[in-house]
């Protein structure tokens, strides 16, 4: 019996049977329709992510660290003393080697290498415009010339380019905060950043100080010293709808952070040991080698595509969730298929008896009846993911509103491609789970089959 | 033509034992119409599954056109049963929720008939029954007589050599009956296949050129055999 007559005569007994047929079929569904959404929004967060980071991070570059624990998650274990190198405790309760300044002069040597900024330490005690105006706290970070911002007012340099050392690019949050009336007023004042340190004095220090001047002088020595910068507001920083984070720190030069971090972190063990400095690979160069030649001599780096697959890393693990449930769904299914195949084993017992009488094979009995469930299958494919693509341009505009995604960002991304493997797999289980009742039918004696009553 | 050389059918084991068949020989010649008469349980239906390759007899030989059918592995004889042998049963046995074309075109399929030889031939069956003109119509709306015509017609749609008739006119009345059997006794003569009817109803032998009467599992004994 050809392939193609079975196919045909299972798609017309499914025909006769109408409701039992979709109300099988509607349990597939049910985890075609969780499945189609959980791809749709793997590839649309997988999308997201990716103009996420090549509108904000350029590709040339680098992030590097003393070694690869910086990069790792947990616990790192005990680190190997060295006299050379110190050693940083993280917020997170991780022990990491820091950068020390031979390290970055040493990385910023490199023929491939056009710059290295490392992360400065800089404890702001508040930023005030000066007067009796209110102070308020502050974050200070270097202005990363390698991505772009959302200019509220002002200008910025062109990427690849730093503000001056005297500038500041300032979060429109402290726009108000400060006293200014609007963005285009902030532009072009200037804001005062206080820093305060608290001195590392010795005990012959206090000794001496006790001798020479008594307590006022103790007082004196231990009191901390203080600094205060002032730049002048180049741009005023508006949120953007593809930015990593939403940024309320504020922004100086490379030089003035570093001129910040130094007063912040002299006489400690930080003063000038970094956690970590990014470097910007020349033009032409592949990061990648970069990456590895650095990675030799012990440093750990990742490059921006290390950073997209981590990013991506989360989205497959929220996108497993889901597929999981999607899943329990399709296993749920497959017992309606094998129960209602069984039924309809029953219900068509003379028939099966007939066509074997009539010398139909056992093998082409039984692939009648797993063809049967194979096009529950494919109806069950069909219908959940034709809702989940419907439903889906539904909601995708109120999405990218709900999430304040930029606009023509889609969080549900429909491929034709995986929804048609979709319904091919589910159509293999749907078969699969056919198989017992097909077994059945294909084993049925037709003299006892159509023995009439 | 169709020879049986002492076949024994027996069910059930050791003291449980029961003969459906014992020691049954006989002759039919090509084109015969034969009727196994019998009363019910006396083993004429058990005769009919063996001699049509439904049931496997463990003793005896079963020799078609020169082949011990009993002797083929069960592949060789579903393809047996699918190219050589047309069934008609006292329930009709039609699907009533597919056309006649479509229950008419089943033996077709399963003998592997290409699709394009089908149509005609299905057409050319059904109006050999007087159903020409019901080709799409769903076997269900069909009247009795209707229905055995529509059987007959799967029957004898894969031109077989051997038609087996179980009760034919069992589930019809008197007048739909004598008009199916007029239409298989035509058919017998027109197309020179063999025609063998399971019955208990003597009238219906006797029209046949042979009646083999089964008794208990024996053969008690055969009239009309040319000797």
């Amino acid at each position: 019996m050809r392939t193609t007559d079975i196919i045909r005569r299972a798609g017309r007994s499914l025909k006769n049977a109408k409701a039992r047929t979709v109300l099988t079929s509607l349990a597939i569904a049910v985890g075609a329709f969780t499945l189609t959404l959980a791809l749709a929004a793997g590839a649309g967060a997988r999308s997201y992510t990716h103009t996420l980071l090549t509108s904000n991070i350029d590709p040339q570059i680098l992030a590097i660290g003393a070694n690869s624990n910086v990069f790792k998650a947990g616990q790192t274990g005990p680190q190997e003393y060295s006299a050379t190198s110190s050693l940083g405790t993280r917020a997170n309760g991780i022990t990491i080697k820091l950068l020390s300044q031979a390290d970055i002069n040493k990385i910023a040597a490199r023929s491939d290498i056009a710059s290295v900024t490392p992360t400065y330490t800089i404890d702001a005690q508040y930023v005030t415009q000066g007067g009796d105006q209110k102070k308020y706290t502050a974050d200070v970070t270097t202005y990363d010339p390698f991505v772009t911002q959302t200019v509220a007012a002002g200008t910025l340099p062109a990427l690849r380019s730093s503000i001056a050392d005297n500038q500041i690019a300032l979060p429109e949050v402290y726009v108000s905060l400060l006293g200014f009336t609007s963005d285009q007023d902030a532009v072009g004042k200037t804001v005062t950043i206080h820093l305060a340190r608290t001195p590392t004095i010795t005990q012959t220090q206090i000794e001496q100080a006790l001798a020479s001047g008594g307590a006022a002088a103790v007082e004196t020595l231990s009191a901390p010293s203080t600094m205060d910068a002032t730049y002048t507001i180049a741009a005023v920083i508006g949120k953007s709808a593809t930015a990593l984070t939403s940024n309320s720190d504020l922004e100086v030069s490379n030089a003035s952070a570093k001129a910040l971090s130094d007063f912040s972190t002299l006489g400690t063990s930080n003063y000038q040991e970094y956690d970590l400095a990014t470097a910007s690979v020349k033009e032409g160069i592949n990061p990648e080698t970069v990456k590895n030649a650095l990675i030799k001599q012990g440093y750990g780096v990742e490059t921006a595509q290390d950073l997209q697959s981590l990013l991506f890393t989360i989205v497959d693990t929220l996108q497993g969730v889901v597929i999981g449930f999607g899943l329990l769904a399709i296993v749920t299914s497959v017992f309606g298929i094998i129960n209602t195949q069984y039924i309809s084993v029953l219900e068509r017992t003379r028939e099966i008896g007939l066509m074997k009488a009539l010398g139909m094979r056992g093998r082409h009995v039984s692939r009648l009846f797993q063809f049967e469930a194979a096009w529950i299958g494919f109806l069950g494919g069909v219908i959940g993911s034709i809702i989940a693509v419907l439903l889906g341009f539904l909601l995708n505009p109120a999405i990218t509103k709900a999430l304040g995604l930029g606009k023509g960002t889609n969080l549900l991304i429909f491929q034709p491609v995986p929804i048609v493997l979709l319904i091919i797999v589910l159509m293999l289980v749907a078969m699969l789970a056919g198989y017992f009742p097909a077994r059945k039918a294909s084993k049925l004696d037709p003299i006892e089959a159509l023995r009439t009553e | 033509m169709i020879e049986v050389k002492h076949v024994t059918m027996t069910y059930g084991k050791k003291q449980n034992a029961f003969k459906a068949l014992d020691d049954v020989s006989f002759v039919i010649p090509d084109g015969a119409s034969v009727a196994i008469v019998g009363k019910s349980g006396g083993g004429k239906s058990t005769l009919m599954h063996s001699v049509s390759g439904l049931d496997r007899p463990q003793q005896g030989k079963v020799i078609i056109d020169g082949v011990d059918i009993l002797s083929l592995k069960s592949k060789a004889v579903d393809k047996f049963r699918s190219e050589k042998i047309g069934f008609i049963f006292q329930s009709f046995f039609i699907q009533a929720n597919e056309t006649c074309f479509e229950n008419v075109a089943l033996p077709l399929e399963i003998a592997d008939i290409a699709p394009s030889v089908r149509k005609k031939r299905v057409e050319e069956a059904l109006i050999s029954v007087e159903l020409g003109d019901k080709i799409k119509q769903k076997a269900g709306n069909l009247s009795g007589g209707q229905k055995q015509r529509l059987a007959i017609a799967r029957a004898i749609v894969n031109r077989p050599r051997i038609i087996f008739a179980d009760e034919p006119t069992g589930n019809l009345d008197s007048t739909t009956g004598e008009a199916i059997e007029n239409l298989l006794f035509g058919l017998n003569k027109e197309t020179g296949s063999t025609l063998v009817i399971v019955t208990h109803d003597e009238d219906l032998a006797a029209k046949c050129n042979i009646q083999i009467y089964i008794k208990d599992g024996k053969i008690d004994h055969i009239d009309g055999e040319k000797k």
